[in-house]
């Protein structure tokens, strides 16, 4: 193919990005603003007993001290999944930052000191922050059972069980030679997205406009809708690119609140949290995932029986979904005759887990590429050929009532193998790991895209995914360069106000180059049946003579340049061609997760290493990530893509972990003492391939890709740890300390 | 009342007189006094890097120094490395490496960068990790970034060489827009 | 960050007037890469913020002097990192120096910063220990030297007297060939505080003198006359016995998120046993200190 598709333009918004001029959601400037700051206690949990604002409302500048009883009564609730969370804590703080309070004023100054100014009694309650502690009969309730009438499990602290399970598991037994299994733990980790969240909304006549570098403009915009009870088209969300999201910008975390506060006080308000505030508004779920994987002695698995806990938080946020998709493919990307999969959201004392990168699926992919890894050892067999033996090849059905697998995985893998030279020796002292990771695209899905071609052939596209970082924007020029034949620097991409743009239902599952990508190329298309109707009228052919393609109109021999048809068909009054592409994936009900997979995310992460066995240290001699990416529409952004995903997955795999105190609170908020990989944390080399069959879903046969090479690297690295020193560890992170117990007291 | 403390200092060439707040950060300073947004605020610990600036020739977190402390200092920020409208070959390089993702942190791994190389003009690759070290990216585009840097190193013009080339046009409707002003896409 | 104000004395004597009118309601501003965090937290939090870099007698250079290296208590990490004396004859200093943080930081931070901070993890404090650094303090009443063991009284807390401030500090140059290292744990490659931190230096004669961080409420220095620690064809028996003694009063706190002090005990040993060989090498080499 010839044409911007496929080859590396620079980044949409990426000349902003070089010289400062990107404009961030806290870089915007409202006149007569007012800043707020949230009012939050030091513990876990508390009954509130009393607010006073009385020495707050002193301080000069201090304008409102907003609680819950500012609020219409029975306070509202919001939540994607669960209508359980309060715009502000009502009776009852039930994690670290809850907040209680909101202190708007004229400066930030002004404010933080109001924050310091207002008085809330409390007591302190017993928390519960481990999922072992929330499953204790005697536990306290972190939801309100009122919240969840109906609900058989309202009375524990488990939100949702999922049950998943398919072929004949007690023949499956009786069939096993070798049964391996184990428990693997993952612990609470943060987005850290280096753009703290940044809120504001200001009146707008009888309605309200919000701002939030939000990842589903059109989800918030109906929240506020029915918060406010205002109708969708009185609330306008303005979403600019998010500096970075990963999943915590998915859904509404302040901006209801703001709402609320800028309708109180007629004037627009701003709220940009420290980092150490995003620690307490986004985490991904911590897990505790037994596996049971039964084999022939030949490695062919017969069954695998998986147990899944995932420590979820206070409120229901997106968390329950992460645990059933992330559990819905537990298996693996594997053929696996008897399958029973269970999993729980068990609710804490605890920041409301969300959308991470990976969606629930790096924590089970720990678990099931671990026991792999064990298994292989125990088989004899190289961990390697036991992935091979067991793959599903492409078109294979490996989940009953699912999409077939769509890709030749076995290449991938091969591909990771050969890179990391698997079959040559390794170097002594070295060890090397493999592991691979699938993720299940996006169940359902609608995005509208309207693309015009304005008279001198240049192009505006509306598509209402966020551009936070995965360079959708430049995608979707790509697209429309390619299909209406406008040179890259003659496509504007408009995003991020729902005023303007039309409906897409959300950025997240690295669904956007398929879906909204499918919608820019149907509206390109709609655009081109109406050139093709131009050139007909004027040629005076029919049109199914006409041909557009490559940006030339052709009859036949005979050929121009799109802008000459566009021209000379719009005559004297100039105009333009408007086409609009929709792009739906349906749900289907009686799906388990209300939808089949609209693609997979494979990837095959392999990796060598080096532990100095006096100090536990991990050192990544070399980095293999292979992902099977159908079709790569800009190799430079898959490979930022997939080189990012393999770094950040570095984070949880070495060194990320919430450290919580006996009394709930999290020690180390903010950036001393979380750390996340640095330059420095680098593998000593890194090689990012891909695999194109052309066999996506999307444009061109492009798939989803931006999760993958962060799926499988926690496994990869300790199956190298365990190949190099023999000691299996089966918590994370790796940081030195736990390795160097590991090999004091190697149990493994 | 806010103590205040008058200061005069030199911002992308450009002589600055102004009045700050004693207990406000340079940072505090560029993005609401100068309206220099392009400076960005993460951790504000001096960890993550983002709101690196040159002051007086040194890469410092703009979180940890004091506005009062610039009184008399030079400063550049990611908006004066581009000499009328022309990119600088660092900024040029982390367009085609693809260095920039989300971008937030872009800003800061610029102006370490720029740092780095006035110091070490040909640096190897350990250096540039080292020396970019205290600019956390969490779309984790290291690699890209370090190599973009490296590629600038090796222009034989350095820090003042620019390229035209196509750009994709961004455009959002003005999001500072007041709510009813009308909208305009382009 | 909480109000206060900020004075910025151009001379010592309008420093320790300023100092003196406020007592213990000032803060001492120098890198302030310390100090801005504290302020933010809420850990300090003074009337005035007493800005040093004005001041006339300002010294923040590197200089030869009566066979010592003087670094004047205005000197940076990154200028000290890239010195060549310090980094031919304190190598430990100048490895440590290195590590203080990322390049910004390095670039504000100063080593009299560094000390009087006195945090138990200092990074510098345990070269300044092996090299035998006096610390110059100068206040109202004049100057005085301290010892830089007796400077570090416990966390937090020096031997520095009201209104006194830190105009130097002094390293005697070395006696003779001596080889000198600098060894951290952390919890990442990159940037990070230390969970043990440990200098050594070692005579050509094989005395070596060995200290050490973040494994107690102050760093703490040890020497051995025996040439055993730096002999690394010693039975490992007799290395032992003696790691016994040098690293016997380390006691590191319980309460640290950033290593249990079972595994901070450990790393000592380790990093002792592997400083020591590195000194020992470099000493044989000849070509560091």
């Amino acid at each position: 193919m010839t044409g911007p598709v496929g080859s590396s333009p620079a980044r949409g918004g990426g000349r902003d990005r070089v010289t400062g001029h990107q404009v961030y959601a806290a870089d915007i400037r409202l006149e007569d603003v007012l800043h707020v700051k949230l009012v939050a206690l030091p513990c876990a949990r508390a009954r509130i007993l009393g607010i006073d604002a009385t020495e707050a409302l002193q301080v000069p500048g201090v304008r409102l001290v907003f609680t819950a009883a500012d609020l219409p009564q029975p306070a509202p609730r919001f939540g994607p999944q669960l209508r359980d969370r309060p715009v502000l804590a009502t009776g009852e703080t039930k994690y670290h930052g809850d907040p209680v309070a909101a202190v708007a004023a004229e400066t930030l100054d002004a404010a933080e000191a109001g924050v310091a100014a207002v008085r809330v009694t409390y007591e302190e309650l017993p928390a519960v922050t481990s999922i072992h502690a929330a499953l204790d009969p005697a536990a306290p309730l972190v939801q309100d059972a009122a919240l969840r009438p109906g609900d058989a499990l309202a009375g524990r602290n488990v939100l949702r069980e999922h049950h998943y399970a398919w072929g004949d598991l007690a023949a499956a037994e009786a069939q096993a030679e070798v049964v391996v299994e184990g428990s693997y733990t993952f612990p609470m980790v943060t987005q850290f997205a280096i753009e703290p969240h940044a809120f504001m909304a200001a009146p707008d006549g009888d309605g309200i406009v919000v701002w939030s570098a939000i990842q589903h403009p059109n989800w918030l915009q109906r929240v506020i809708a029915s918060l406010l009870d205002l109708p969708l088209a009185r609330v306008r969300v303005i979403a600019p690119d998010p500096g970075g999201a990963f999943g915590g910008k998915q859904h509404a975390k302040y901006e209801p609140l703001l709402a609320f506060m800028a309708r109180r006080l007629g004037r627009p308000v701003r709220l940009v949290l420290t980092l150490e505030e995003t620690f307490q508004a986004v985490r991904r779920g911590a897990s505790d995932v037994h596996v049971r994987s039964g084999f022939r002695r030949d490695g062919t698995l017969v069954f695998r029986d998986i147990r899944a806990d995932y420590l979820i938080g206070a409120y229901a946020d997106i968390a329950d979904r992460t645990v059933a998709k992330g559990s819905y493919t537990s298996a693996g990307p594997y053929r696996v005759p008897a399958v029973r999969i269970v999993a729980r959201s068990v609710l804490s004392h605890t920041v409301p887990s969300t959308a991470f990168r990976g969606f629930g699926n790096p924590q089970q992919i720990w678990a099931g590429e671990s026991n792999m890894d064990e298994a292989a050892r125990t088989l004899g067999l190289d961990p390697l050929d036991l992935r091979l033996r067991n793959l599903a090849e492409r078109g294979e059905t490996f989940i009953p009532g699912d999409t077939p697998a769509d890709g030749r995985w076995a290449e991938s893998v091969e591909l990771a193998a050969r890179l990391i030279d698997w079959r040559k020796p390794t170097a002594p002292g070295r060890g090397r790991g493999l592991a691979v990771g699938l993720k299940e695209g996006p169940t359902t899905g609608l995005s509208y895209s309207i693309v015009r071609l304005l008279a001198d052939g240049s192009v505006i596209v509306y598509a209402g995914t966020s551009d936070m970082g995965q360079g959708a924007r430049t995608i979707f020029a790509q697209i429309a360069a390619q299909e209406l034949g406008a040179p890259m620097e003659a496509v504007t991409v408009v995003m991020g106000d729902t005023a303007v743009v039309p409906y897409d239902q959300q950025t997240s599952a690295s669904r956007s180059s398929v879906l909204m990508g499918n919608a820019v190329l149907l509206a390109c298309r709609k655009v081109q049946d109406q050139l093709r109707a131009m050139a007909a009228r004027l040629e005076q052919v029919e049109a199914s003579a006409v041909v557009v393609d490559g940006g030339t109109v052709a009859i036949g021999e005979r050929h121009w340049p799109i802008g000459e048809v566009l021209a000379r068909g719009l005559g004297r009054l100039g105009g333009e061609l408007i086409g609009v592409g929709e792009m739906r994936k349906e749900a289907l009900a009686e799906h388990p997760l209300g939808g089949t997979a609209a693609f997979y995310e494979f990837n095959c992460t392999a990796v060598e290493v080096e532990v100095d066995r006096a100090t536990g240290d991990i050192v990544i001699a070399r980095h293999v990530t292979v992902s099977d990416v159908g079709k790569a529409l800009n190799p430079s952004q898959v490979r930022g893509q997939d080189e990012g995903a393999a770094i950040m997955g570095l984070g949880h795999t070495l060194m990320e972990h919430y450290i919580l105190d006996d009394a709930g609170r999290i020690r180390n908020l903010g950036a001393i003492d979380y750390r996340i990989p640095t330059s420095m944390d680098l593998p000593l080399a890194m090689e990012s391939a891909i695999v194109e069959n052309g066999d996506g879903p999307g444009p061109y046969g492009a798939k989803g890709m931006s999760e993958g090479a962060l799926l499988a690297i926690a496994p990869a690295i300790a199956a190298a740890v365990r190949d190099a020193t023999g000691v299996v560890i089966r918590e994370l992170p790796l940081t030195p300390e736990t390795v160097w117990r590991a090999l004091q007291d190697p149990v493994g | 009342m806010t103590a205040t403390v008058p200061i005069r200092c030199t911002v992308n060439g450009r002589p600055r007189e102004l009045v700050v707040v004693a207990h406000h950060t340079l940072l505090d300073a560029l993005r609401d006094d100068l309206g220099l947004t392009g400076t960005k605020e993460c951790c504000l610990v001096g960890e993550c890097g983002a709101c690196t600036v040159i002051l007086n020739g040194r890469s410092v977190d703009s979180c940890l120094v004091l506005a009062a402390e610039a009184d008399g200092g030079t400063i550049l920020t990611v908006e004066g490395l581009a000499v009328d409208g022309r990119l600088s070959a660092l900024q040029q390089a982390f367009l085609d490496t693809g260095a920039a993702q989300c971008g937030f942190c872009i800003p800061g791994q610029l102006l370490a960068a720029h740092a780095l190389l006035a110091l070490t003009p040909h640096p190897d690759r350990a250096e540039v990790e080292e020396g970019l070290a205290g600019n956390l990216c969490r779309c984790a585009g290291y690699e890209q970034i370090i190599e973009a840097v490296l590629r600038a190193a090796d222009e034989p013009a350095g820090g003042a060489r620019a390229v035209e080339q196509p750009m994709v046009r961004q455009t959002t409707s003005d999001p500072a827009a007041t709510p009813d002003a009308s909208v305009a896409p382009q | 960050m909480r109000p206060f104000t900020y004075e910025r004395p151009t001379s010592l004597a309008e420093a320790f007037r300023i100092l003196e009118a406020h007592g213990a309601a000032a803060s001492i501003l120098a890198g302030g890469t310390d100090l801005i965090i504290r302020l933010r937290d809420g850990t300090v939090r003074p009337e005035v913020v007493v800005d040093l870099k004005a001041i006339k007698e300002r010294d923040d250079g590197l200089h030869e002097r009566d066979g010592r290296l003087v670094i004047g208590g205005w000197a940076v990490m990154t200028d000290i990192a890239a010195d060549a004396r310090v980094r031919r004859d304190f190598t430990a200093l100048a490895e440590a120096a290195q590590v203080v943080g990322s390049a910004q930081i390095r670039n504000r931070a100063t080593l009299a910063g560094n000390i009087c901070n006195a945090s138990p993890a200092a990074d510098t404090a345990p070269a300044l220990l092996v090299y035998g650094a006096e610390v110059v303090a100068t206040g109202s009443g004049g100057t005085r030297r301290v010892p830089i063991d007796d400077f570090f009284v416990g966390p937090g807390r020096t031997a520095l007297g009201a209104g006194e401030i830190v105009t130097s500090i002094e390293l005697p140059l070395p006696p003779g060939r001596r080889g000198g290292v600098h060894l951290r744990r952390t919890r990442r490659r990159g940037h990070d505080l230390a969970s043990v931190t440990l200098a050594c230096a070692v005579m050509d004669d094989g005395r070596a003198r060995l200290a050490y961080g973040s494994v107690g409420p102050r760093p703490l220095l040890v020497t051995d006359e025996s040439g055993v620690l730096a002999d690394s064809t010693a039975p490992a028996e007799a290395r032992d016995r003696l790691l016994d003694r040098l690293l016997g009063a380390a006691s590191p706190s319980p309460k640290s998120m950033r290593a249990s002090p079972a595994y901070r005990l450990a790393m000592l040993r380790v990093l002792a046993l592997r400083a020591a060989d590195i000194a020992a090498r470099r000493v044989a080499g000849g070509a560091a200190a």
